[in-house]
């Protein structure tokens, strides 16, 4: 029952989370007087991938070909840690919040080792960049999430967002999270989705090789790791206990808070994107070095109980 | 959702120490006064006190949109160099402002004991901003941002009072608010001669002056 509702909430989570970038690429728009694509757009895209045939070159090796169904595996399996619909449903006993971070270096160490594979300059320019962030990022990430896991007195991502009220090192350490949440969805101050010019690029350099259903499955990939940081975000800033158990009602409950907190989430990102310009790429490191020194100063305020 | 604010004050503050442009510092202290009247308003629909609502209207009115417009037109006046000149950088200037922001937690803890979060936190953001804001007329270069650290530092003040007394008398805010923007506007201009006169408003070339 349990492990059959765990399923069913990963399988909504992947397919609702196309819909959360057309949405934020529909804010932006709105914000710029624009009328854009419409909301299905992404799936749209994903479809069309699906549809088309796939070229690999000769001289990659298992590594290409492996990536897009290590990439998506790894993100789908980091759903498992976070909480989505219900608290209750989020995976006991199979890790905490470390498994998740583990599992998302691993989708990027495979993504990045492919787009070094092909030889191609722009593969292997993206997958240094991606790296180069990924050690701002990740320490960030690990130190905010421990501190609220410290004020919750548990490391499960679930368990966390369950037994927490608001805090000021909470607060704190959110919006350090924010800024990782912009760097590792590739938005704006950091990275441009919208652009494919060589000198900004780094997320989309890696996936230039891919064609036909890989990249459909690496951008559903980015999709749904995008979801899974809105849902850490949304749970650390509207830490409100819904869905702790596994009655039907307290699912849909929960259900409408997700959806709701996510729709917060998604309009709160167009909008910095919107108001803010792409950084040089040696400005990032300012920008993350600012993310580390929220994650610090919140786990300073912890120290002090609050 | 005092939390909310309050946090975007402390973030807002520690963005300043990044800024490398004057429009950036500027921009960032008319957000940083935003946020500080947003405050005020949720403070005055908690206090349900017709007072509070006119001190919110009035920040509103000088600290975001008079004095950071009146400063963007001087800045566009004495046509200087836009780079702030830090004699700290960024990322130093946030460890030091981390420390700061450390000793003030300690000290309220000490200071408050045990106190509700919100408390708490009203008091850290508030000590908080007055010391950055006493960073950034030490640490800079320029002049101008020697304005400016003076009104973050007021806004610091401000928010202490409002926080923790429950504001100050309502005739001694409104006497605040003119007393700030007239300062801001007489050293507006003092900084507009100085630059006529020297041909730069850097303040560590204006110490060679002394006999």
């Amino acid at each position: 029952m349990k492990a059959s509702l765990l399923l069913l909430q990963a399988g909504i989570a992947v397919l609702g989370a196309p819909l959360v970038s057309g949405f934020i690429r529909k804010v932006k728009n709105a914000l710029r007087m624009r009328q854009g694509a419409s909301l299905g757009q992404p799936y749209y895209n994903i479809a069309k991938y699906m549809a088309k045939e796939e070229v690999v070159s000769e001289a990659t090796s298992w590594i290409f070909r492996w990536t897009p169904s290590i990439v998506l595996g790894s993100t789908v399996a980091a759903l498992m840690f976070v909480p989505v619909f219900s608290f209750s449903l989020s995976a006991p006993g199979m890790g905490d919040v470390l498994t998740l971070f583990f599992l998302f270096s691993l989708g990027r160490f495979f993504l990045a080792l492919a787009g070094l594979d092909t030889g191609s300059a722009f593969g292997g320019m993206g997958s240094s960049r991606e790296m180069f962030i990924a050690s701002f990022v990740e320490p960030v990430a690990i130190l905010s999430v421990a501190v609220v896991a410290g004020h919750s007195a548990s490391p499960q991502g679930g368990l966390m967002a369950c037994s927490m009220g608001m805090s000021f090192s909470g607060m704190v350490a959110a919006a350090a999270l924010f800024m990782v949440v912009l760097a590792e969805t590739s938005r704006i101050p950091v990275d441009n989705q919208e652009t494919h010019l060589e000198l900004t690029m780094i997320h989309e350099a890696m996936l230039l090789e891919y064609s036909g259903p890989s990249l459909a499955m690496l951008e559903t990939a980015a999709h749904t790791k995008q979801l899974i940081w809105f849902s850490l975000l949304g749970a650390i800033l509207w830490p409100w206990p819904v869905g702790s158990s596994a009655a039907l009602s307290d699912i849909a409950a929960a259900a409408a808070f997700f959806v709701l907190k996510i729709v917060l989430c998604a309009v709160i990102v167009g909008l910095t994107e919107v108001s803010l310009a792409k950084m040089r790429l040696f400005r990032v490191a300012d920008f993350l070095g600012l993310a580390f020194l929220f994650s610090v100063l919140a786990l300073v305020i912890s120290g002090l109980g609050y | 959702m005092t939390l909310f604010l309050l946090t975007g004050i402390m973030i807002l503050t520690y963005a300043m120490l990044v800024c490398q442009r004057v429009p950036a510092l500027i921009q960032n202290f008319r957000l940083q006064s935003l946020f500080l009247f947003l405050v005020t308003l949720d403070f005055a629909f908690r206090q349900k006190e017709a007072g509070i609502f006119v001190v919110a209207g009035l920040l509103l009115l000088v600290k975001v949109v008079l004095i950071p417009s009146f400063l963007n037109h001087l800045v566009k006046k004495i046509r200087v160099d836009e780079r702030l000149g830090l004699f700290l950088n960024p990322l130093l200037s946030l460890i030091a402002a981390l420390f700061l922001t450390w000793g003030a937690s300690v000290f309220c803890s000490w200071f408050l004991g045990t106190s509700p979060t919100a408390v708490f936190a009203a008091f850290v953001v508030s000590i908080t901003v007055v010391l950055v804001g006493f960073f950034i007329m030490v640490f800079r270069m320029k002049a101008l941002t020697q304005i400016v650290g003076l009104l973050v530092m007021e806004n610091g003040i401000f928010l202490l009072a409002s926080a923790i007394t429950g504001g100050m008398p309502f005739f001694v805010e409104i006497a605040i608010a003119f007393d700030v923007f007239v300062c801001a506007i007489i050293t507006g201009i003092f900084m507009y001669r100085i630059n006529k006169v020297f041909t730069h408003i850097e303040v560590h070339r204006l110490t060679d002056l002394k006999g």
